[in-house]
């Protein structure tokens, strides 16, 4: 199907995608209407948001097996269309909650990718904590029923342009790449650089040791090994983010008794 | 012939009137109505210490005319260098002219004195001793007592350091600080806008001058490689003649005389007639009377104006050494006499009628100057004493009346003050005597000495042959002490300049285009006729202020009286100074003798036209006349109850206007300088503000109207910026996948 | 599956994901919204690096990854105590409520005129009561009003 799609002009099709992307998200933005407008804008825009998605996936390379494929294909389409929804819905409930399905599905994508250590992880993190966190937030502040600010976008078509144009641009660099990746994104193994030889380890056995059963034991041995000092600074960096937001909110909620509203305008 | 030990005497006389005004400046405002004591102490150690000078030096003429050959001229030098200001040496510096080597442009500060510098540095002292202390009492009260003390001992200092100085840049140095003394004293009341603007007009007009002193001097540098007054021994122990070293004036062909000769002359001339207010730039003096009269009477009266008739003076072999630029000088001066004279008749303003006279006067002693001959110089700087005496008197007394008036200076307002103020009275009159040139008082001899000077170059052989002829015509007072070479000022000026090494030819033709008997004969009838005018306006003056019945302004209230002792005792010394001095200089020649002793005067084409010293009775007869028409005539118009009376002036008709207007020159100079100069700062102003401002203006608003466009931009929203920030990093993306498209 | 395949999709989904975020960020006025975008982008620069770090074979791309959920971590707690502080000052999570930074003769940005919502009490689902109703709390029902 994705070649029929394809047609004989990649760049057309790229092209058209890009224009549905952008109309689409314009659409879907919030843009201050109402009632039946937005109920068509809606409709329009999923659908264009739909073409855009199956034009984009026309320009992907066809996968090996019929199972790794559909599952990869599963996910990511998981992953995107939250992720979009996250970005257009109105209610920042119903965006937390669509943000956290985004993260299901670049957790699956991730354990395509054969990350297994991180799909957990950013389920974990993400999902478990963070996620929480800002639903913690939004049940502090936000205000009943639909906020005015949530009703509308700041520059919404401007916004969805560059968005759309940019991820034309990035599909083209990546198609151009993959077809004949630069010399620059080779990455040459130590021995063959000792050696002065080429790489001899073709990516395919590389990706088999990131596939490893002992995946996550290496994963940890380069972190706490190569990258310890790093390891070392993010925990200080963890620290530091502690002691600064106790600071600030301490702060804060002496100063917003003062100055409560003064800034309000 | 140096003076050793007063030399060191001679560094104080500046000195201490210099550290008076720094104490001024230090303590004036802690010593409140006790700030004249620094000025009256600096200023009269330093008075006592210029009388010693004069008196060492007067000892020292005498013993050095004794010494040495009767018949070779005296001269007495002493020159003390306190340090090398500027010592420059280039090899692009003007070959001196033999036989002056220089290599180098060098400025000592050398101070020098000579019988010149002596008379000058005692009458500066002696009559600003006397005004500080009048001061101390006219100026009580003022919220400025303790600037003015500080003025007049800055000025004193720099007077004195103008009269000793032996260089010509030092000369224009202390010119420029005694104008700006003066400057500050005119304006010393610079809330009132008359003051100011009076001020102001005193120094652009003085500026005219001060140029013309700036380039003479230039000239000099060039003509002669040197500016110093003396001579100087090198180093090597080579002779480097001054411009009025002894060296150069014994040198027959020591100054240069024809085109370049007569350009540094006239230069100077007007430097001279800039400072000493004659035609054409005097316009600044009446109009300086809106200063403090004691400043008035020290510095536009008594010594500042005299810095051209001490400059002339002092240059008088360079002028000898051009007689068309001396008859210069002299038409200048007696023009100048005549013309103020005539103005001062119908002045209403007692000071306006002194500062007319002022320049009247100085004018006298500029026709004298322009004689060129040794009686012409002498009776010049005789003139210049007694007028100091005399004219400080006038212009006390004048402030003394003003004082007691309330301020009133306008003589139609007041009358009759005899009975009030009887020493202002007496003293006005007896300076009004000398300024006259009534028979005993100060002005008769000296005014006489200058007429006699004048008519010996109007009628040179009748002078000759009364010379030869013996002493029948004229009473010989005294014994020559000079020696006589007899009398031959033209033919000594004409042969001097064919000894010099420029076009002789020129400088003849332009000695015949001026300096003949008959241009002589002209300017003596004009200084006669400006004696009588003189006795007029002067006796006007004290009949309008002194006689008649009594009348006081308003303003001056309950309290008009006599003045204190502080003002009355200097106007008594100063009357006592008007009536005996000129009987007594001219009786004992003790000046004219003294003079003859200066460098500048002993130069042998100065001291050649030496005459025997002599009462010229006709000359006399003829002054005496002309004062006495001059008071008939004044007391028939305003003596007694006729005192305010218009009577004479009828007479005068349209010329009535002619005088009351100063014969014009203000509109003129308005009209031909002033205005054509402001609408050409006006056309500046509007090409600086419409063109070079408004280009500056267009360039200044581009930056500005861009960004009045970009901070549209600036709405505040976060989310914007952030969109402009992602648009200019898809730019980046599009940009570097058009480069990739290979 | 060929490894050059697949790291042109994961890339694809990355740029997808990078895009939308972007989106999110440009033109969503929540500041709760927009951090939720941040993350977003980050989700797809995490899918990009896992591609490019299986692709090469090389460790680097996951402990990147690492990095970048530690920093989000603290950019979260951070951010949102900001979210915070401004909540407290002006009531609202607007972004566009922060606009005293605009020059100064510059007129306010304001929302133009929104259609009324639809101010239809919510409706529930009418379920027959099954035994005895329990006392409602009254502050309890105020608490919960939009629930």
């Amino acid at each position: 199907m994705t070649e029929l799609l394809a047609g004989r002009t990649p760049g057309m099709t790229l092209f058209a995608a890009v224009v549905c992307a952008a109309a689409s998200l314009w659409l879907l933005l919030p843009r201050g209407q109402g009632g039946r407008t937005e109920r068509v804008s809606r409709w329009l825009g999923g659908l264009l948001g739909v073409a855009a998605l199956v034009g984009l996936a026309s320009t992907g390379r066809r996968l090996g097996g019929l199972g790794e494929e559909s599952v990869f294909l599963v996910v990511s389409i998981v992953a995107v269309v939250s992720g979009a929804a996250t970005v257009v819905c109105r209610s920042p409930v119903y965006a937390a909650i669509w943000f956290a399905l985004a993260l299901a599905g670049v957790a699956g994508v991730l354990l395509v990718l054969g990350a297994q250590f991180l799909g957990v992880a950013t389920i974990v993190v993400y999902a478990g904590a963070i996620l929480v966190m800002f639903l913690f937030v939004l049940m502090l502040a936000q205000p009943a029923g639909l906020a005015p600010y949530d009703r509308v976008s700041n520059e919404p078509l401007l916004s969805a342009v560059t968005g759309a144009v940019l991820l034309g641009l990035l599909t083209l660099a990546i198609g151009r790449m993959s077809a004949g990746p630069p010399i620059c994104c080779r990455m040459p193994s130590k021995a063959a650089a000792l050696a002065g030889t080429e790489p001899t380890t073709s990516p395919a056995s590389a990706a088999s040791d990131a596939l490893a059963a002992d995946h996550v034991a290496r994963l940890g041995a380069e972190l706490f090994g190569r990258h310890l000092l790093a390891v070392e600074a993010a925990g200080l960096l963890l620290l530091v983010a502690l002691v600064g937001s106790i600071a600030i909110v301490s702060r804060g909620a002496a100063d917003a008794g003062t100055a409560g509203g003064r800034a309000a305008t | 012939m140096p003076i050793d030990s007063p030399l060191t005497l001679l560094v104080l006389v500046p000195l201490l009137p210099l550290v008076a005004a720094l104490v001024g400046v230090v303590f004036g405002r802690r010593l409140g109505g006790w700030a004249h004591l620094p000025a009256v102490a600096g200023i009269g150690a330093s008075a006592a210490i210029s009388l010693m000078l004069l008196a060492g030096t007067a000892e020292r003429v005498k013993s050095a005319s004794n010494d040495v050959d009767s018949a070779t001229s005296v001269s007495v030098e002493g020159v003390t260098t306190l340090w090398q200001w500027a010592t420059v040496d280039h090899p692009d510096l003007p070959a001196a002219r033999p036989p002056a080597a220089v290599g180098s442009f060098s400025i000592p500060v050398a101070l020098r004195l000579d019988p010149l510098t002596a008379t000058m540095l005692s009458i500066i002292t002696c009559v600003g001793l006397l005004v500080a202390i009048y001061s101390a009492g006219y100026m009580h009260g003022d919220p400025g007592y303790p600037r003015f003390f500080v003025l007049v001992s800055m000025f004193v200092f720099s007077m004195t350091m103008l009269v000793a100085a032996s260089n010509f840049l030092l000369v224009y140095v202390f010119w420029e600080a005694v104008g700006a003394c003066s400057y500050l004293l005119i304006g010393f009341w610079y809330t009132k806008p008359e003051a100011a603007r009076a001020a102001k007009k005193a120094f652009l007009v003085n500026r005219v001058g001060d140029f013309g002193l700036a380039v003479a001097t230039f000239l000099l540098w060039m003509t002669y490689g040197t500016l110093n007054f003396h001579d100087v021994t090198a180093a090597d122990g080579t002779l480097l003649p001054g411009i009025l070293g002894p060296a150069r004036l014994h040198d027959a062909a020591g100054y240069v005389g024809g085109a370049v000769g007569a350009a540094i002359c006239l230069l100077l001339l007007l430097a001279a007639c800039g400072k000493s207010a004659q035609l054409p730039l005097h316009v600044w003096l009446p109009d300086a009377m809106e200063g403090p009269t004691p400043a008035s009477a020290l510095i536009h009266a008594a010594t500042m104006v005299t810095a051209g008739v001490y400059l002339v003076a002092r240059c008088a072999p360079i002028f000898v050494a051009c007689p068309d630029a001396l008859a210069a000088v002299s038409i200048v001066g007696a023009t100048t006499a005549l013309v103020a004279a005539l103005i001062g008749t119908v002045q209403n303003d007692l000071k306006r009628v002194l500062a007319y006279s002022t320049i009247s006067q100085l004018g006298y002693m500029f026709a004298s100057l322009g004689t060129g001959t040794l009686l012409g110089f002498s009776a010049a700087i005789f003139h210049l004493v007694t007028h100091a005496f005399f004219k400080a008197l006038l212009f006390l007394g004048a402030g003394s009346v003003m004082h007691s008036m309330g301020g009133v200076i306008d003589m139609r307002r007041f009358g009759g003050l005899r009975r009030i103020m009887p020493v202002t009275a007496a003293t006005f009159l007896v300076g009004s005597l000398a300024l006259a040139g009534v028979a005993p008082f100060a002005g008769f001899f000296s005014k006489d000495e200058i007429l006699a000077a004048l008519h010996g170059k109007g009628w040179p052989h009748a002078h000759a042959e009364h010379h030869e002829a013996g002493p029948a015509h004229h009473a010989a007072v005294g014994p020559a002490v000079l020696p006589a070479t007899g009398f031959s000022a033209a033919g000594t000026a004409a042969d001097f300049v064919s000894d010099t090494r420029v076009d002789a030819a020129a400088a003849d033709s332009a000695a015949v285009v001026l300096d003949r008997p008959a241009t002589w004969r002209v300017l003596f009838w004009m200084s006669l006729v400006t004696a009588g005018l003189t006795a007029f306006y002067t006796f006007r003056a004290v009949f309008m202020t002194f006689t008649g019945p009594t009348r006081v302004p308003d303003e001056a209230g309950h309290h008009a009286h006599e003045s204190p002792l502080p003002m009355t005792g200097p106007l008594v010394v100063l009357a006592v100074a008007s009536a005996v001095s000129g009987w007594w200089l001219f009786t004992t020649h003790a000046l004219a003798d003294f003079l003859a002793a200066t460098p500048s005067f002993a130069a042998p084409a100065v001291a050649a036209t030496a005459v025997p010293h002599a009462f010229h009775v006709d000359l006399a007869v003829q002054g005496t006349l002309a004062a006495a028409i001059g008071i008939v005539v004044a007391a028939f118009g305003h003596l007694g109850r006729r005192s305010d009376g218009p009577q004479l002036e009828r007479f005068l008709g349209p010329l009535r206007t002619l005088f009351a207007e100063k014969f014009y020159f203000d509109p003129i100079y308005s009209g031909l300088i002033v205005k054509p100069l402001q609408a050409l700062a006006y056309l500046a102003a509007l090409i600086d503000r419409l063109v070079v401002d408004g280009l500056v203006d267009a360039l200044a608003r581009l930056p500005a109207g861009l960004g009045a466009i970009v901070r549209r931009l600036q709405s505040g929203l976060l989310q914007r910026y952030a969109l402009a920030g992602a648009l200019g990093t898809l730019l980046i993306v599009l940009a570097l996948t058009w480069r990739m498209r290979s | 599956m060929t490894p050059a395949a697949l790291l042109h999709d994961a890339l694809l989904v990355g740029a997808i994901l990078f895009a939308l975020g972007l989106v999110g960020i440009l033109s969503r006025r929540n500041l709760i919204v927009m951090f939720l975008s941040a993350e977003l982008m980050l989700q797809g620069i995490s899918v990009s690096l896992v591609a490019w770090s299986r692709h090469h074979g090389d460790w680097g791309g996951h402990v990147l990854v690492i990095f970048v959920l530690t920093v989000a971590a603290c950019e979260a707690a951070l951010a949102l105590v900001f979210v915070l502080q401004a909540f407290a000052r002006t009531g609202r999570l607007d972004a566009a409520a922060w606009q005293a930074l605009r020059e100064g003769n510059l007129p306010r940005t304001v929302d133009r005129g929104l259609p009324a919502v639809d101010t239809l009490p919510p409706t529930f689902p009418r379920l027959t009561p099954a035994g005895v109703e329990p006392a409602a709390d009254e502050d309890e029902l105020l608490e919960r009003e939009h629930v």
